[in-house]
């Protein structure tokens, strides 16, 4: 015999006491002795099996008869019997049902739905998905513009940036009253402004490996869209880590490539360059340049990828890298194989975990590079207003931009003769080690390239201005435009 | 219908919001009068999960077995459990629904960026493949 405590919702099955004295040398027994006393109550502890439903766990007085005898456990009348229910949870692993479309998403995806290949089932998985975009830039604005409007669900974004005048020419998510404000409001901004359901997750930092895992974990599939070397080796080796799909995207100036790294036994991006180039021999968007349609072209072949891995339809870019030629308006394929030597995704890999993708790229972390206003000037350098001051007193010197021609149209420093960086060894026997020589790019970095050539070469008065044109423009002449 | 009281739901909030990023999970305590049930008191549980508790709960039975007879020395029931979806949405997931009871109420609190967002109240079937939405009043 002994005292059952009725759970308040169970009460409504035993007139409502809330706790009930039945006979019986065993729980087994008691129990048995309680639904024959109570039959509406035998559904709701037992199964249809008679078995003792998987959520209840039985406890005489504080002990759970699991760790007792069970069923066969014995009870005295001083004994009281509990029904406790097992409860845990957690937010992973949304139902199906969390998706489905309301009346206005149906009006709204409605030449989706009349899709075979999407309709009802496919729309769902849309409104399902979690997408990270790192960076919200050229190739971030068609993705974020229209995933947003094909009814991705989630979508998060990482950029620290700020937007630019120089950024207006290409990324077409941003808007000329947006300059100066935050990339992630400005996008997250039109986004919802296309699709008001959409859930917009804001990452206002540099993803780094501190911080990638944490970020990519929640998300489905992760799209790179960055600029740089060791931010595209982060993602990518963040992606084989967590065994999520990477659609990478990337452009120069009229060409651009994308494929679908990381998914399903796929190659990664460590397979087709298992070393970043050496620092510099790549120029970036800023360094070399970039036809504004370019990444629209391209970030949109990443976005009807992302669709498609969603859907789970069509032939993806998996193995197979697509190079685009705006110029020559052509498409070419490689096949990409998997390495079976990858130090990250391969048979027997070497990086099991993030490492420090600055150093692996050999460039410095950004936050050791000095903008340019602040730059020191050293040994063999030159200041741009020591330079004005020179000009203005009439010295004797020469004045040289290693810039293009094309470059030299835009602006330039009056006095200034044009030798491009890549004629420079052609005119070395026009200058004599008596010279006192300036040289001056756009930033400085061509520049000083310059210089140490003519230094290797035995001419001794080379000087490279510190920040280029732009220094000039900042601190010498605001008519002269930046580019 | 569930209706939580000014003090608990304040309590409940406040325990999501300092437990963040991780999941909370706490006891409801209360009457019930038919269908109409009302929350009076919350009572914080330990979230016993091992393991990175971000995404997961696990309440101890030994936990609940003390919530229930705090219920009863107040005269009160034990009218559900609550916890939290940090950065989530106040869905019941599958993974909720395959640890839940049909005796209670669920109320998840989804918790964005630190601060609180929305919530639902869930109502488990007794075979847990199903879980209704409670009406919620707070």
């Amino acid at each position: 015999m002994a005292k059952i405590l009725i759970p308040t919702p169970l009460r409504q099955f035993t007139g409502k006491q809330d706790a009930v004295t039945v006979g019986g040398a065993t729980v087994g027994e008691v129990l048995s002795g309680l639904t024959a006393q109570y039959p509406d109550l035998k559904k709701q502890i037992f199964n249809d099996e008679g078995k003792l439903r998987s959520f209840i766990n039985v406890y005489v007085n504080d002990e759970d008869i699991r760790y007792l005898s069970k069923d066969a456990t014995a009870t005295a009348e001083t004994d009281t019997i509990s029904l406790v229910p097992s409860i845990a949870g957690g937010s992973v692993s949304a139902p199906p049902e969390e998706a489905t479309l309301t009346k206005d998403e149906i009006l709204r995806y409605s030449r989706h739905l009349i899709l075979p290949e999407v309709g009802m089932e496919g729309q769902q998985k849309l409104k399902a998905a979690k997408v990270l975009l790192v960076g919200a830039g050229g190739l971030g604005a068609p993705l974020g513009l229209y995933l947003a409007a094909a009814g991705v669900g989630r979508i998060g974004i990482v950029d620290f940036d700020v937007v630019d005048f120089t950024n207006l020419q290409r990324q077409v998510i941003h808007a000329t009253p947006d300059v100066g404000k935050k990339k992630l409001d400005s996008a997250a901004a039109k986004m919802q402004a296309i699709n008001p359901a959409l859930r917009v997750d804001k990452f206002e930092v540099a993803l780094s490996s501190e911080n990638a895992l944490d970020i990519l974990k929640d998300y489905d599939l992760v799209v790179d869209g960055t600029d740089n070397f060791p931010t595209r080796y982060l993602v990518n080796d963040a992606c084989v880590l967590l065994g999520k799909p990477n659609v990478y995207g990337s452009i120069f100036r009229f060409e651009g490539q994308a494929t679908v790294f990381a998914y399903e036994g796929g190659p990664c991006y460590r397979c087709l360059y298992p070393e970043p180039p050496p620092p510099g021999l790549v120029p970036s968007c800023a360094e070399g340049g970039v036809l504004g349609i370019l990444p629209g072209t391209i970030g949109l072949i990443q976005a009807t990828e992302t669709v498609k891995l969603i859907l789970g339809i069509g032939t993806t870019l998996v193995g197979r890298l697509l190079l685009y030629d705006a110029l020559g308006m052509k498409f070419r394929e490689l096949k990409l194989r998997k390495n079976p030597e990858c130090p990250v995704c391969g048979d027997h890999p070497t990086v099991t975990r993030l490492i420090d993708y600055h150093q692996f790229c050999g460039v410095p972390q950004p936050s050791q590079q000095v903008p340019v206003q602040e730059t020191k000037v050293n040994e063999g350098e030159i200041d741009v207003l020591e330079l004005k001051q020179k000009l203005d007193r009439g010295d004797k010197f020469t004045l040289i931009d290693v810039r293009e021609p094309h470059e030299y149209k835009i602006c330039n420093i009056p006095g200034a003769k044009l030798i491009p960086l890549g004629e420079f060894p052609q005119h070395l026997g026009e200058f004599s080690p008596e010279d006192d020589i300036v040289i001056h790019c756009k930033s400085g970095m061509r520049s000083a390239k310059a210089c140490a050539f003519l230094r290797q070469n035995g001419l001794t008065h080379v000087r490279n201005v510190v920040g280029g044109i732009l220094a000039w423009s900042d601190k010498v002449d605001p008519s002269v435009p930046k580019y | 219908m569930i209706r939580i009281e000014a003090e608990p739901w304040d309590a409940m909030v406040a325990h999501a919001r300092e437990t963040y990023p991780n999941e909370c999970c706490g006891a409801m305590l209360g009457s019930t009068d038919g269908d109409q049930k009302t929350v009076r008191i919350a009572l914080r549980l330990r979230n016993a999960f091992e393991g990175a508790q971000a995404a997961r709960y696990e309440l101890r039975p030994e936990d609940l077995l003390a919530a229930d007879k705090a219920a009863r020395e107040r005269s009160m029931d034990l009218i559900g459990i609550y916890h939290s979806h940090p950065d989530c949405d106040a869905y019941f997931s599958k993974t909720d629904l395959q640890n839940s009871c049909p005796w209670y109420s669920f109320v998840v609190l989804s918790i964005q960026k630190g601060e609180f967002h929305h919530a639902n109240s869930w109502l488990p079937n007794a075979d847990q493949t199903d879980a209704a939405k409670e009406e919620l009043s707070y």
